[in-house]
């Protein structure tokens, strides 16, 4: 049986190598004062994206870089797959399943759009990633569907085929993909917290602990939706949220959900456990969008700090991966926030407040 | 050059008419770091208030480094601003400057735009291209690969007149309507879109008159025309884009000179602003502060005297006094140039403290000759340099590859070593073409060293290699002897665990260890010899906790002391003696047998080339040729990494660790030049 040292000491070295030329905040505050969208593009030159820059330049087409970006990102996952233990590898695949998912999505929606929505040709259609992730999913013939049993055909084999079959009706019906997306995220979360349980010990504890911080973030970003744009009462939201999750369980979700004093409600977590992230409380919120924006905000910090501890403790668990994953993933989404707010021409203000 | 540069600190007070004056003379003299007045203790100087600028540096820095941003993507690297530069330069006028970027800018963008509208086109050519690579076109007497084919091909006729308007339409969708010629006012075309778009598409045709037809017999040879219809709208639309993007590049190409005007006076306004940000001003006077080589203290008093006629005070002060603490000293390098890529490994590690011995001239023949006892093959040697020759070659222009230069000179270096190594062993190429000049080292591998040779085994290997260790532990010693001597830190010269009684347990354990190897069986070594060699130093060493309790009790006072004495702090300074102790004896045990690596690698070495002609001469002609090619590529790329970084690894833990803190902050003046 492999020891903790010789499964991570190879991938720890390489993944602290490659954690050294994540861009740094500065960086990125660098890119918001940027005039111009060519201006940023040009100030990568020196970082590893000076493809995005070769691509801009030549075609103008900042989704066709944008895409890209999003297969180095999976080209990533794929690579690390095959410096990591056997152990870990099935954990890595659960990670890789975001993608497939993520690309499956996109694809009903540009579907969902022509065929249910009759809206005109989507250019989308050109932005989405046709080569396989883990499934051979034949991605050409989703977009170009009529139907869902169509889509769902294709499906066959996979763990989609039965999400796509169960909410096809209430999609039409409703009128909106968001039922099947829910679902698509469920599968997904309970996917990674199987295999994170599969995991030794240790390294299942780490994995559930940032896995469940994740969740919280996502069930928020979900209340803020259903709340303040669906209008969706309590326990309706409450049968959408994802289990699993670290610091938010359904308890304090209602509570959330219903309360005016925010701040009171989440301190206890964050006192106990994130001392650091106090100051953040006394922020003073208006709305109750605000309040849970509020929420957003310490969540993520919560999973910077997740990610600072793991940098400084045991260098030798899975937490190492995890840690490069949610860096780089951070990375990526940071440069898409600013290259796409400087296309729209976004002021910096409001670039520096997506950071 | 043991030593780093001498510096000096200069205090300046010169009047506030002459402050434009001296700055440009400080940036052309380029050899002052400026220190921040205000950490001076005085409450004079603190009532001097910060010089106000009537222009932001940061901005000054963006629009700079915008500029930079533009040219870099033409591949235009401005070159740093002279002497000329800095005395003909214009005043910087922000808002113009940034109104011709953004005029640029604006000029670019259009372009862009026009960009995105053909990327679009030949997104939907190219979903249309792996429709047909996929399932095939679909004509009647094309038989298509599978049911799958999501195109739809038809043919039809509008009027004439019709045609913008279909193609206008047709424009959001991909689709490919292929014109088959005219015939009484009426347009035929053959029409490829995708049938997901058959709804829309279909009230396009309708509403530009179409009417569907069957292809023609004259014209059935129009299918086989449609794939290069498809391939050559790419290429056109493909060299439309490249058309394109060149413009963006001649747009700045065309600007260059204005551009570049423009980026060395905002360099040199940066520059100025930086050096006049340690500026300090009263009413009437500016003072300021900083470091520079003592070498340079004539030339720059001068300078500074000539910039302002006279009218100035000047203070210096030599570091190492009770104001000025040595490690607040910037450090300059003072080696050959040659030295630079050592140069680059010690900073890679740290910067020595002002005052103490710069390893830079220790590591250079200490790094070659590792490198060369593990990698020793003069014709693999050869081949290093040249290759670094062509990595200097390569690099040399480039500025911001300054790294790869530097790592290319090293493996010149390296390359040189080798040969120097391969020579002595006689080995070239794996292969003893010549006599060694030294000892044989193929010879004793394998096992046929000549009789009587003074090395002869593989474990004579490894007791040079020991040797050798030792020489660059004792090395080491000594430095960190030189540096606490020079620093006057007395009870580290004597208590460090690399001090004088550190050493002398080494040196004495060496004796002894190598007394017990060489002695005959019952020649047993004298007790008193064992006590002065290290009982000696190691009940010496058990002083040093008392030392440091009772000196602290006499400086801070005894109420200040933490524990007042009582019997258990004597088990607490015996437990602290034994763990020194354990260090000391385990460390330098580890740092010794460390260098067997030395051995160890030049044996591998040696080894692989053996195990690739045992493999070629088990087949013959060109694939033992291949053999050796590959097996000597393989050993220098493979072999010349793993010397490379062991060779690094031993100066940094067993010969850096023993002297060298690299607490040190490297001198870095404001100049025309700087980064």
């Amino acid at each position: 049986m492999a020891g903790a040292l010789s499964k991570y000491a190879f991938i720890n070295a390489k993944l602290r190598g490659r954690i050294s030329k994540i861009l740094a905040d500065e960086t990125f505050e660098k890119f918001a004062k940027a005039p111009s969208l060519d201006s940023v593009l040009d100030s990568l030159r020196d970082t590893d994206f000076v493809e995005l820059q070769e691509i801009y330049s030549a075609t103008g087409d900042l989704k066709k870089g944008e895409l890209e970006l999003l297969k180095k990102e999976i080209a990533l996952y794929i690579d690390i797959k095959r410096y990591v233990h056997k152990d870990s590898i099935e954990f890595i695949n659960a990670l890789l399943y975001q993608f497939e998912i993520e690309n499956l999505k996109n694809a009903i929606r540009i579907f969902f759009d022509r065929k249910i929505r009759n809206h005109p040709a989507d250019p989308n259609i050109h932005y989405i990633l046709y080569e396989p992730i883990i499934h051979n999913i034949p991605i050409d013939i989703i977009v170009n569907a009529n139907n869902f049993d169509e889509i769902s055909g294709v499906c066959i084999g996979t763990p989609y085929e039965t999400i796509i079959k169960k909410y096809s009706e209430t999609v039409i019906s409703q009128g909106t993909l968001f039922r099947m997306e829910v679902a698509f995220d469920h599968f997904y979360y309970g996917n990674l917290i199987e295999a994170a349980k599969k995991l030794k010990h240790k390294d299942a504890e780490i994995v559930l602990r940032i896995s469940g911080v994740e969740i919280d973030l996502q069930n928020i970003d979900w209340l803020i939706r259903l709340k303040n744009f669906y209008k969706m009462p309590l326990e309706a939201v409450l049968t959408m949220l994802i289990p699993g999750g670290f610091n938010l369980n359904k308890a304090l979700v209602s509570e959330l959900y219903k309360a005016q004093n925010v701040s009171g409600i989440i301190q206890n977590f964050v006192q106990g456990k994130y001392p650091g992230l106090t100051a953040l409380l006394t922020s003073q919120t208006g709305d109750s969008q605000s309040r849970l924006l509020l929420i957003h905000r310490i969540l993520e910090e919560i999973m910077k700090q997740e990610v600072k501890r793991i940098l400084a403790g045991d260098p030798f668990n899975i937490g190492i991966i995890l840690a490069y994953f949610i860096l780089k993933r951070n990375e990526l989404k940071k440069i898409r926030a600013i290259l796409n707010a400087k296309q729209y021409n976004l002021s910096q203000q409001r670039i520096e407040s997506m950071l | 050059m043991i030593f780093t540069t001498e510096m000096i600190q200069l205090f300046a007070v010169v009047l506030g008419r002459d402050s434009e004056r001296v700055s440009e003379m400080l940036l052309s003299e380029g050899v002052v770091q400026f220190a921040n007045i205000g950490e001076i203790d005085n409450q004079e100087i603190n009532k001097f208030s910060a010089v106000n600028s009537n222009i932001s540096v940061s901005e000054v820095t963006n629009l700079r480094e915008r500029i930079e941003g533009l040219l870099h993507t033409v591949n235009i690297i401005p070159k740093a601003p002279t002497e000329t530069n800095l005395t003909t330069r214009g005043s910087v006028v922000i808002e113009k400057e940034k109104k011709l970027l953004d005029r640029i800018d604006g000029e670019r963008e259009s372009i862009r735009e026009r960009q995105r509208t053909i990327q679009q086109e030949i997104l939907k050519l190219e979903d249309i291209s792996r429709q047909v690579d996929l399932y095939g076109l679909g004509l009647s007497d094309v038989p298509l690969k599978t049911q799958h084919s999501f195109l739809q091909v038809q043919t039809g006729r509008i009027p004439a007149s019709n045609a913008t308007k279909l193609e206008e339409g047709l424009a959001d969708y991909p689709s490919l309507p292929v014109s088959l010629g005219k015939q009484d006012d009426l347009a035929h075309y053959l029409l490829i879109s995708m049938k997901r778009d058959s709804e829309s598409i279909n009230k396009i045709l309708s509403h530009s008159g179409w009417t569907k037809i069957k292809l023609p017999n004259e014209l059935k040879s129009v299918k086989e025309d449609v794939f290069k219809e498809i391939s050559a709208k790419h290429e056109t639309l493909t060299a439309e884009q490249k058309k394109l993007e060149k413009r963006v590049n001649d747009l700045i190409k065309n600007q260059e000179k204005e551009l570049i005007d423009v980026w060395v006076n905002l360099r040199v306004t940066e520059l100025l602003s930086r050096i006049k940000n340690n500026f300090k001003s009263s009413s009437r006077t500016v003072i300021f502060t900083g470091w520079l080589p003592s070498a340079k203290k004539d030339k720059l008093s001068e300078s500074i005297k000539k910039a302002c006629n006279d009218r100035c005070y000047l203070e210096w002060r030599h570091p190492g006094g009770k104001e000025i603490a040595d490690n607040e000293v910037p450090v300059k390098f003072n080696n050959p140039k040659s030295f630079a890529p050592f140069e680059m490994l010690v900073s890679n590690f740290g910067i020595p403290q002002y005052k103490t011995i710069d390893p830079t001239p220790f590591v250079m023949p200490l790094y070659l000759a590792m490198f060369g006892l593990m990698f020793a093959d003069a014709g693999q040697g050869i081949i290093l340099l040249i290759a670094g020759i062509f990595g200097m070659k390569s690099f040399r222009d480039i500025p911001e590859k300054k790294g790869y230069f530097k790592l290319s000179w090293l493996i010149v270096w390296c390359g040189v070593s080798s040969i120097i190594f391969g020579i002595l062993f006689g080995s070239y190429f794996g292969k003893a073409l010549f006599k060694p000049l030294w000892f044989d080292y193929h010879g004793v591998v394998t096992g046929h060293a000549h009789e009587g040779a003074r090395i002869s085994s593989v474990l004579d290997i490894m007791v040079l290699a020991l040797y050798f260790g030792i020489l660059v532990i004792f090395v080491g010693l000594i430095f960190n002897w030189i540096n606490l001597f020079r620093t006057h830190r007395w009870v580290d010269f004597l208590f460090d665990k690399a001090g004088i009684l550190g050493g002398w347990i080494y040196a004495g354990g060496i004796y002894l260890a190598f007394s017990v190897l060489k002695s005959n069986p019952g020649n047993s070594i004298s007790a008193n010899k064992i006590f002065l060699l290290v009982g000696l130093p190691v009940c010496l060493l058990f002083l040093k906790e008392p030392y440091h309790y009772f000196s602290h009790i006499k400086s801070s006072g005894r109420e200040h002391t933490e524990k007042s004495f009582n019997p258990f702090i004597i088990l607490t300074w015996l437990m602290q003696w034994t763990v020194e102790l354990l260090e000391i004896f385990s460390g330098y045990l580890a740092n010794t047998l460390s260098f067997i690596r030395v051995a160890g690698l030049g044996i591998a070495h040696v080894s692989l080339m053996i195990a690739f002609f045992s493999m070629a001469e088990m087949t013959s002609g060109i694939f033992s040729i291949i053999i050796l090619i590959l097996g000597n590529t393989l050993v220098i790329c493979l072999e010349g990494l793993s010397a490379g970084v062991q060779a690094l690894r031993l100066n940094y833990y067993e010969f850096f660790t023993k002297f060298f803190h690299g607490t040190g902050k490297l001198y870095t003046p404001i100049s025309l030049n700087s980064d």
